[in-house]
């Protein structure tokens, strides 16, 4: 069933590099001021993935489980940091409460899937806990951006309604409900749209890339699956984590609201 | 006599670092209505912040901590929140949650610290009927005018019935007549052993019929 991997070259890649081409003559033609841009993104992935694919292949070859934790908690400081970048508002120790986060949902989503379902041998195969990791770490990722900026502006824009709770005797936790599960519904709607359009309207990209590289479809779709719910869980897990964690900075356990450490940062 | 509520000594500063009061401590008698005033700017909404606790004080800010005693029973960090049930703050501009005008009344009581206090719509009625707010109670509190917002946060405040009620602003858009009703009611409240009401008003006739007034000016609390 497994077909010949057609392998890709400079030559192959230099043609798929035409293809961004197009983008950039689209902006040309409508002005869009979007080339500089684009070729930067563009750059940043050949470079970024690049030397992912360098880091991969010696991580792959060495098989040493500490070079495997150690590149999976540099994963995730980076993904803390993008998960906070283009906030529009934030606090002082955001970036360390995003890191949290991710931890939490990279530890115990990323050990059920990697050692129960997949059931990894030996624990650390890198081949399989880092495509996994990275997969969760940046679902997590938007589910965090996307939380934390809905729970920041809940508190910032409703903060009548918040401390109207919190005056008539409301709790930290019962002040906080209202804007934790705005916070959690949209940052999980973006996984909820690519649950129920999967296949439908789109091949998942994973998938594609597994059948793209010779897997019989059927288990191309149990991975699917698993990725799916896996996705899920870690992205409403860091939803719901980050805006928990900030809820506890900004209300304090005798019930205050303190909007007096929200920064409101100048869009861009 | 003991008083009914004491409260400070709380010391504030604004938004630029100018201090706006220090060491002021409220006092409330029971059974009495007070009217806080003093000229805008003054600090008297953050004075009620800081009553009602709304406002948490700052371990940083130095100074001797602020303590907050009603009926002889101190209470501090965690246990503001049941503070808050009984010295509760309607606060300026009559915040409402979106949904029904019931909702609106009715959310406190789901709260763990709300203890044995039920929501009972035949009492919200007549009170709503007597200060003019003749309207369903799902009607959606977004279509109501300021000054029904205001009658309806007058109705929220005297049904949750906290032992002390502390309202800023409370009868702000209303006309003359509805603002006396409201304010004969909020006597009425006040005036039970056990309670009392502390508020701040832009109507000085009716102001006038309060049982005392207390003044913030230049940072200093005074009983006039």
């Amino acid at each position: 069933m497994n077909g010949e991997l057609i392998a890709l070259g400079p030559v192959q890649l230099a043609v798929a590099t035409g293809l961004v081409a197009i983008a950039g003559a689209i902006s040309l033609l409508l002005r869009l001021s979007l080339e500089k841009r684009l070729a930067i993104a563009a750059l940043r992935t050949v470079i970024q993935l690049g030397l992912v694919g360098l880091i991969l292949e010696r991580v792959f070859a060495l098989r040493n489980p500490w070079l495997v934790v150690g590149l999976v908690l540099v994963m995730t400081v980076f993904a803390a940091r993008e998960a906070v970048a283009r906030a529009s508002r934030g606090y002082r120790g955001i970036g360390a409460d995003a890191w949290l986060a991710i931890a939490g949902s990279c530890l115990i989503v990323g050990s059920i899937v990697t050692q129960v379902v997949v059931g990894v041998e030996p624990w650390y195969h890198p081949q399989y806990v880092i495509p996994l990791i990275g997969m969760i770490l940046g679902n997590s990722l938007t589910g965090i951006a996307i939380s934390l900026d809905r729970f920041l502006e809940h508190l910032a824009v409703r903060s009548a309604e918040v401390e109207l709770y919190i005056a008539y005797g409301a709790t930290r936790r019962e002040a906080l409900t209202p804007p934790l599960r705005a916070a959690v519904r949209t940052g999980m709607i973006p996984i909820m749209n690519s649950m129920a359009a999967a296949g439908i309207v789109a091949l998942p990209g994973m998938m594609t890339g597994q059948i793209l590289a010779g897997s019989p479809p059927l288990q191309a779709v149990a991975y699917q699956i698993v990725v799916m719910f896996m996705i899920a869980a870690a992205s409403s897990f860091g939803a719901m984590a980050s805006a928990v964690i900030a809820g506890r900075r900004f209300v304090g356990a005798d019930g205050t609201l303190r909007l007096d450490k929200l920064r409101e940062k100048s869009a861009g | 006599m003991e008083p009914l509520l004491e409260a400070g000594p709380f010391s504030a500063r604004d938004g630029e670092g100018r201090l706006l009061f220090s060491d002021a401590v409220v006092r409330l008698p029971t059974a009495t209505a007070i009217v806080l005033d003093g000229p805008s700017g003054s600090g008297k909404s953050t004075l009620l912040r800081h009553v009602t606790g709304l406002t948490g004080d700052p371990a940083s800010s130095g100074g001797g901590a602020a303590a907050r005693t009603l009926k002889g029973e101190t209470f501090q960090g965690e246990s503001l929140p049941v503070w808050r049930t009984r010295v509760t703050l309607a606060a300026q501009d009559a915040p409402m949650l979106p949904g029904s005008v019931r909702h609106n009344l009715e959310f406190p009581y789901r709260f763990r610290c709300a203890g044995k206090r039920r929501f009972d719509v035949d009492r919200a009625r007549p009170l709503m009927d007597e200060v003019g707010l003749e309207i369903p109670v799902d009607r959606d509190v977004s279509t109501l005018s300021g000054g029904e917002r205001h009658r309806l946060a007058v109705v929220r405040g005297l049904l949750w019935d906290p032992a002390v009620l502390v309202a800023d602003e409370p009868l702000s858009g209303l006309d003359a007549d509805a603002a006396a009703t409201c304010f004969e009611l909020l006597l009425g409240f006040a005036h039970r052993p056990g309670h009392a009401l502390l508020a701040v008003l832009h109507h000085r006739e009716l102001g006038a019929r309060a049982d005392a007034r207390i003044r913030l000016e230049d940072g200093r609390l005074e009983v006039v």
